[in-house]
C-alpha cells in the first residue's frame, strides 16, 4: 500500500488556490456523461451531492434514512467557525489555521488544515444566500460568539440549531438538484459494499431497508460521506443510526483506516441515568462560557450543591488552567472530569458526574439575560433530568462525541482506492488528534461544497476509466458476499440480543479505550473484543429475516462490523506511545497529569491496512510522516 | 403560475373563498339582527323596514342572488373539505384527542359540518317561512305592505318555533366561534401576534350575534310584543 | 426511582399490504426517568428474547431535533406533553398501571412501512417544488453585503425549525401538510435572500402539498399544538397571503 498525500507544493498560502489552476476540467459536455455516486447526506453528501449536481453530473445519493434532512449533522448545536474577523478581535486565515493544528495536537496535514481555514468564509457567505437564518446583531450584520476555547469570536451559530440550518440549506440546495433531475435520490438504502474494477471504486451494493433488496450500483467515483463511528461505544452523543459500515465494507476492500484511536470525548454531555440508557445527550459546549465547573471539595459530600460553601467548591479546571479556565478544549476538560470523579470527588446518584454551575453568571447577568442565551438547552435538561438548572447546578460528564480517525485520504480527499473520496467525519483528514468546537460544521461543509466537486473533476479528467455496468463479476460477487453476511447473522439464532452484545462491547472501550489509555488496559480490552466477537458470532439472536423492514438486522449487520474496528482502535492506540489530544496513555503524562507528546516518533498518521479476520483482526500499519514546514510544534498549554 | 380558476380551486384559493364568503354572510347576518331589532322599534317600524327592502327592487334581488350564490359557494367547499378529509386518512385513529395548547380544536370546530348543514336546511325553512310564507297586508300611512310583524309574532307563539329558532341559533354561534377566527386565518389576517386576539374576538362576535337572534324567539314566545300585534299570546 | 407497570396497545403491521391490527403488551418494570422509546428499547429486547418481532418504530438523534420519530401516542402526536417530541417524552410522565395506544400517524400520502414507521418522502417532494434558494455554490456575495433586520432574521428562524417530523400532519383531523409547507415559506420568503423566488415557490410548494394527497386546512391549529418545536400557525395565513400575491 501506498499513501502519498499528494500536497502541492509552494507557500502554505498559495496550495490550494495554485493546486486549483492546475487541475484538469471535464467540459461541460462530458460531465453529464459521468456519474458520481454519493453515500450518505449529511452536511458533507449533501453539499457536495448538490455542489457536484449543479456542475452537470449525474449524482446518487444514498441515505439510511427517510430523508436526508435526518442526518446527524442536524443535532450539532453550537456553531461554525470562520474567519471573517467580522469582530475586528485579530483573526485571520492564519489564526484560524493555527488554533485548529495547535488544537489538533500537531497530528494534521498543515495543508489540509490551511485549506480548511482559507475556504471557511465561503461556507458562511453560501449559508447566508441560502437564507441559513443565523444570528444577527441589531445593525442586521452577522453576529459570532466565542466557542470552545477560541480566544477570538469566530463562531456563527443559529441559537442552539446552527447544525440543523446549515444542513437544512445543504439538504435544500440538494432537494433542488432532486427536482432539476440531476440527482436521483436513494432514502432508506444502506451501503453494504464497495465495487473495484480492477483496484478502481466503480460501484456500491446497496440494501433497501424498505423491501431488503440487495442492489447494485455503478459511477465512476465514489463519495462517502458517511460519518463517524462513535457509536462504537453503545453510548454516544450520536443518533441510533450513525454507523462505520458503509467505510468499514471500504476499509476490507482495502481503503486504509487511519488514526482509529482519535475518538472525541465531550465533556458537556447529560449523565448516565440507568442500564436502559440508549444514548447520551449533549449540552452545548458553549454552556462553558458562562457556567463553572467543579466538584465539592471532600469526598463523599452529599450535601445539596447550593449548600456547599464557596471554600468547599474546588473549581478544578479555574484552579488548573487559570488562563483558559472553564474554557480549555474538549479533551482536557473531560480528562480533568474524570480525574476529579476517579479520585472519588464526583457528584449524583453514580458519582459518574461533575457540576456545571449558572449561580453567578445569575447572579452576575440576571435570570432574563441566561434564558435568552441558553434558554433551549436550560429546557432540554430539565425535561431530560427533571432537576431545574436555574436553581440546582447541572450535572454534567464526558460522553463520546465525535471521531476524528476515519478513512484516510490524500489532499485531495480522495483515499488509497482510486475513485473512492470521503469527505467529511468519514475522513480523518483535519481535526488531528482532537477537534476543537464548532469545526466540524466547518470542515464537512468545505469537503462537501469547495473541495470534493473540484477533485472529483480533476480525477474524472485525468481517468481512464473503462465502460462498466452491473453485469460486470465484481457487482455479482460483492452482493452475493453483502447478501451473504445477513444470511449468516440471521443463521445464528442464538440467545443474547444485539443491544446486550453491543452495550458490553461500549463498556470494554470506554473503559479501557476511552478518556485515558494504558497498554495493560488496552491488551485486556483486545483479549476481550475477541472473546465477545466470538460469542456474538455463536449466540446473537437477530429477529425476522431480511426481505422487509428490519431495524434490528441493519443493528446487527453495523455491529458485526464495529467488532472488528474495535480491535483496531485498540491497536492503533497500543500503537502509538504517546498522549496527544483526545489520546491520553497513563504512561506518558506529567506529574500533574498533562500530556507528554512524542513528536520525534510519532509525529505521522497511523493508516492500517485490512488484511483479514481470523479469531484476531490482521492489519498492517502504514506511516504518513506529518511534515511541519509552516508551524512550529509546540507543548499545547491552556494553564 | 396558475390561472385564476385553478388558483381559486387550490387548497389556498377554496380556503379564501370560504373566507370570503363568511366574511360577507356574517355582514349579512349582522345586517339582518339589526333589522330584527325594529320589532322592538315603534309598532309599525319592521313592516315599514321590510317594505322599504321590497322598494329596493332590482337591487333586492341582486342581493338574494349574491346571498344565494355565497350560500353556496361557502357550503359546498365546506362539504368538499369534509369529502376530501375520508380520501386523506381512509383509515382513522383508534384513540383521537386534541393537545389542548393552541388548539383551537373543540366542540364548534369539529362541528362545523354538521352545524353547516343544520344552518343550510333552516335557510330553507326560514326562507319559506318568513319571505315565502302567506302574509296578510296592513296599510301604513297609506300604503299597503305585507305584514310581516304579525306573521313573526305568529309563528313564535309556536313552541316548535320558537325553540328550535332558539337551538339552531345555539349552532350559530357555534359555527361562527370557530368559523370567525378561520376567517381571518383563511383570509391571512393572522400573525402569531394577534392569532389569540382574533380568536377571542371571533367568539365575542358570535355570542352577541347568537344572543341577539335568540332573544327574539324567546322574547316572543314568553309574551314579549303582545299587546301591540293584538293577538292571542301564552 | 419508582417502577411502575405499563400496558401497551400498539399498531402491529408487518408490510404495507398486510392488513394490520394492535397488539398488547405489559411491560412490568419502566423506569419513570426512561425515556419512552427507551421503554419502546425494553420492550423489543424482551419480544426478541421471546423469538417474537421487535416493534419497528422510527428514531434517530433521540433529542428531538432529526424529526424520525412521530408516533401517536394515546391520540395525540408525540404523546401528552406540548412542544416535546416523542424521543423527548419520559415515563415519569405516565401513572403506574397506565395503558398507552400507539399508532403511526395516519395519512393517505404517509403510507405505512412497517408497525409504526411510515414513508414521508411526500414532504421531500414538497421541498424539491420549490423551498429553496438557488445560489449555486460559489456564487454567493459576501455574507454581510446581504443585512437583514434581526427581528425578520429571527421570526424566519422560527419557521426554520421546523424538524419535518409530520406531527401537524398527523394530528390535523383533515391530514393537512399546511403548516408543513407554511414554515418553509415563512423560512425563506420573509428574507431577502429568497425574494426573488417567492411567488414561484409558494406556488410550487402549495400545488405539489396538494399532489401529494393532504387534506385541506381548516384552522384547527392542532399542528400548532402537536408542533415540537411549536410552530404557529400563522405560517399558514402568511402561505396564503404570499399565494394571493404571487397571483398579481
Amino acid at each position: 500500500m501506498k499513501l502519498d498525500p499528494k500536497i502541492p507544493a509552494g507557500p502554505l498560502a498559495e496550495k490550494w488556490t495554485n493546486h486549483k489552476e492546475n487541475m484538469a476540467l471535464v467540459s461541460p459536455n462530458n460531465k453529464r456523461k459521468f456519474t458520481i455516486l454519493v453515500v450518505g447526506t449529511g452536511l458533507a453528501g449533501a453539499s457536495a451531492a448538490a455542489s457536484l449536481a449543479e456542475l452537470g453530473y449525474n449524482v446518487h445519493t444514498f441515505s439510511i434514512l427517510d430523508s436526508a434532512r435526518r442526518a446527524h449533522s442536524i443535532a450539532a448545536q453550537g456553531g461554525i467557525n470562520a474567519a471573517k474577523n467580522y469582530q475586528n478581535d485579530g483573526d485571520s486565515v492564519y489564526r484560524l489555521f493555527y488554533d485548529t493544528i495547535k488544537g489538533g495536537d500537531y497530528r494534521s496535514r498543515e495543508a489540509n488544515v490551511y485549506r480548511l481555514a482559507e475556504v471557511s468564509n465561503a461556507i458562511i457567505d453560501q449559508a447566508v444566500a441560502q437564507g441559513v437564518p443565523f444570528g444577527r446583531e441589531y445593525g442586521g450584520l452577522l453576529d459570532n460568539r466565542s466557542f470552545g476555547g477560541a480566544q477570538v469570536s469566530r463562531t456563527f451559530y443559529s441559537r442552539g440549531q446552527t447544525g440543523q440550518q446549515l444542513l437544512l440549506g445543504a439538504y435544500q440546495a440538494m432537494m433542488k438538484e432532486v427536482h432539476s433531475g440531476k440527482i436521483k435520490d436513494h432514502q432508506r438504502q444502506e451501503m453494504l459494499d464497495l465495487v473495484l474494477v480492477d483496484g478502481v471504486a466503480r460501484g456500491i451494493i446497496t440494501r433497501d431497508l424498505v423491501s431488503g433488496e440487495i442492489q447494485k450500483w455503478y459511477g465512476d467515483a465514489v463519495v462517502l460521506c458517511t460519518g463517524g463511528y462513535g457509536n462504537v461505544f453503545y453510548l454516544s452523543t450520536n443518533a441510533k443510526n450513525c454507523n462505520v459500515t458503509a467505510a468499514w465494507r471500504c476499509h476490507k476492500r482495502g481503503a486504509a483506516f487511519a488514526n482509529p484511536c482519535f475518538v472525541q470525548i465531550h465533556p458537556t454531555c447529560i449523565p448516565v441515568s440507568g442500564d436502559y440508557q440508549s444514548k447520551l445527550t449533549l449540552m452545548s459546549e458553549s454552556l462553558r462560557n458562562d457556567g463553572r465547573v467543579w466538584v465539592p471539595r471532600k469526598k463523599g459530600d452529599k450535601r445539596s450543591p447550593n449548600d456547599i460553601p464557596e471554600e468547599e467548591r474546588y473549581y478544578f479546571l479555574e484552579e488548573r488552567y487559570p488562563s483558559f479556565g472553564n474554557l480549555v478544549p474538549r479533551d482536557v476538560a473531560s480528562r480533568n472530569a474524570k480525574l476529579v470523579t476517579d479520585e472519588g470527588l464526583g457528584v449524583g446518584e453514580t458519582g459518574l458526574a461533575v457540576y456545571l454551575d449558572f449561580r453567578d453568571a445569575i447572579k452576575r447577568d440576571g435570570e432574563s439575560v441566561i434564558r435568552a442565551k441558553y434558554g433551549n438547552l436550560f429546557d432540554m435538561y430539565l425535561n431530560i433530568t427533571d432537576e431545574n438548572p436555574y436553581e440546582l447546578p447541572m450535572k454534567i460528564f464526558p460522553a463520546v462525541h465525535y471521531t476524528m480517525g476515519g478513512l484516510w485520504v490524500d489532499y485531495n480527499l480522495m483515499s488509497n482506492v482510486p475513485g473512492l473520496f470521503v469527505a467529511g467525519e468519514a475522513n480523518f483528514s483535519d481535526h488531528g488528534a482532537n477537534r476543537l468546537g464548532a469545526s466540524a460544521l466547518m470542515q464537512g461543509l468545505s469537503d462537501g461544497y469547495f473541495i470534493i466537486p473540484y477533485t472529483v473533476g480533476d480525477y474524472l479528467a485525468g481517468a481512464k476509466l473503462p465502460k462498466v455496468d452491473t453485469e460486470h463479476e465484481a457487482f455479482s460477487e460483492a452482493a452475493e458476499a453483502s447478501k451473504g453476511q445477513l444470511d449468516k447473522l440471521l443463521a445464528v439464532k442464538g440467545k443474547k440480543t444485539i443491544i446486550e452484545f453491543h452495550r458490553e462491547l461500549g463498556k470494554i472501550l470506554w473503559d479501557k479505550v476511552g478518556i485515558t489509555r494504558s497498554k495493560e488496559g488496552l491488551e485486556e480490552a483486545i483479549d476481550e473484543i475477541r472473546a465477545l466477537r466470538d460469542q456474538f458470532w455463536k449466540d446473537v439472536r437477530v429477529p425476522g429475516d431480511a426481505n422487509y423492514y428490519n431495524k434490528y438486522l441493519e443493528f446487527a449487520n453495523r455491529l458485526a462490523d464495529y467488532f472488528e474496528l474495535a480491535e483496531l482502535m485498540a491497536l492503533d492506540a497500543i500503537d502509538r506511545e504517546e498522549s496527544c489530544g483526545s489520546h491520553l496513555r497513563d504512561e506518558f503524562q506529567t506529574e500533574e497529569g498533562e500530556a507528554i507528546r512524542n513528536d520525534k516518533e510519532f509525529a505521522f498518521v497511523s493508516a492500517w491496512e485490512y488484511l483479514g479476520v481470523n479469531g484476531k483482526l490482521e492489519t498492517k500499519l502504514h506511516k504518513e510522516s506529518l511534515i511541519f514546514e509552516f508551524v512550529e510544534m509546540k507543548q499545547r498549554s491552556y494553564k | 403560475m396558475p390561472s385564476l380558476i385553478e388558483a381559486l380551486m387550490s387548497q389556498v384559493g377554496r380556503k379564501i373563498l370560504t373566507g370570503v364568503t363568511g366574511v360577507l354572510l356574517v355582514f349579512f347576518i349582522i345586517f339582518h339582527l339589526l333589522g330584527n331589532l325594529a320589532i322592538f322599534g315603534e309598532p309599525d317600524a319592521m313592516n315599514a323596514y321590510s317594505h322599504f327592502l321590497h322598494q329596493l327592487g332590482p337591487l333586492l334581488w341582486i342581493a338574494r342572488i349574491g346571498l344565494l350564490l355565497f350560500f353556496v359557494v361557502h357550503a359546498w367547499i365546506g362539504i368538499s373539505i369534509w369529502l376530501n378529509k375520508r380520501k386523506a386518512r381512509p383509515q382513522d385513529y383508534k384513540v383521537y384527542s386534541t393537545k389542548g395548547g393552541p388548539s383551537r380544536q373543540g366542540l364548534s370546530s369539529k362541528s362545523m359540518v354538521f352545524t353547516g348543514f343544520v344552518l343550510l336546511i333552516f335557510v330553507v325553512f326560514h326562507v319559506n317561512t318568513f319571505a315565502l310564507g302567506d302574509m296578510n297586508t296592513v296599510v301604513v300611512n297609506g300604503v299597503e305592505m305585507h305584514d310581516i310583524k304579525t306573521l313573526v309574532l305568529d309563528t313564535f307563539q309556536s313552541p316548535f318555533y320558537a325553540f328550535g329558532y332558539t337551538f339552531v341559533m345555539l349552532l350559530l354561534g357555534a359555527h361562527l366561534g370557530h368559523g370567525i377566527w378561520s376567517a381571518f386565518t383563511s383570509l391571512t389576517v393572522s400573525s402569531k401576534k394577534v392569532s389569540a386576539a382574533i380568536y377571542t374576538i371571533g367568539v365575542v362576535i358570535s355570542v352577541i350575534l347568537a344572543i341577539g337572534f335568540l332573544f327574539i324567539p324567546l322574547y316572543i314566545y314568553f309574551g314579549g310584543g303582545c299587546e301591540a300585534a293584538l293577538i292571542q299570546c301564552n | 426511582m419508582s417502577e411502575m407497570t405499563i400496558h401497551l396497545k400498539i399498531w402491529r403491521q408487518k408490510t404495507n399490504k398486510d392488513a394490520g391490527h394492535f397488539e398488547d403488551y405489559t411491560l412490568p418494570d419502566v423506569n419513570e426517568h426512561m425515556s419512552f422509546l427507551e421503554m419502546l428499547d425494553v420492550l423489543n429486547e424482551n419480544l426478541m428474547k421471546e423469538g417474537k418481532d421487535p416493534v419497528e418504530f422510527d428514531h434517530d438523534c433521540r433529542e428531538g431535533i432529526c424529526g424520525s420519530c412521530n408516533m401517536v401516542i394515546n391520540g395525540r402526536a408525540h404523546g401528552p406533553k406540548l412542544k416535546t417530541a416523542a424521543c423527548q417524552l419520559h415515563m415519569r410522565t405516565y401513572n403506574d398501571g397506565d395503558t398507552i395506544v400507539i399508532e403511526p400517524p395516519r395519512a393517505a400520502a404517509f403510507p405505512i412501512i412497517k408497525d409504526l414507521v411510515v414513508d414521508r418522502s411526500a414532504f421531500d417532494r414538497i421541498i424539491q417544488a420549490g423551498g429553496y434558494v438557488s445560489v449555486k455554490t460559489g456564487a454567493a456575495p459576501e455574507a454581510n453585503l446581504i443585512p437583514v433586520e434581526q427581528d425578520t432574521s429571527n421570526d424566519s428562524f422560527d419557521y426554520a425549525t421546523c424538524i419535518g417530523c409530520g406531527a401537524c400532519v398527523a394530528a390535523c383531523p383533515n391530514s393537512s401538510a399546511s403548516l408543513f409547507t407554511g414554515a418553509k415559506l415563512s423560512h425563506l420568503n420573509r428574507l431577502p435572500q429568497g425574494n426573488p423566488e417567492r411567488a414561484k415557490r409558494t406556488v410550487a410548494m402549495v400545488q405539489q402539498m396538494e399532489e401529494e394527497g393532504f387534506g385541506d386546512c381548516s384552522n384547527y391549529a392542532e399542528c400548532e399544538a402537536v408542533c415540537p418545536v411549536g410552530i404557529s400557525i400563522s405560517a399558514i395565513a402568511e402561505m396564503r397571503r404570499e399565494y394571493v400575491k404571487a397571483l398579481f
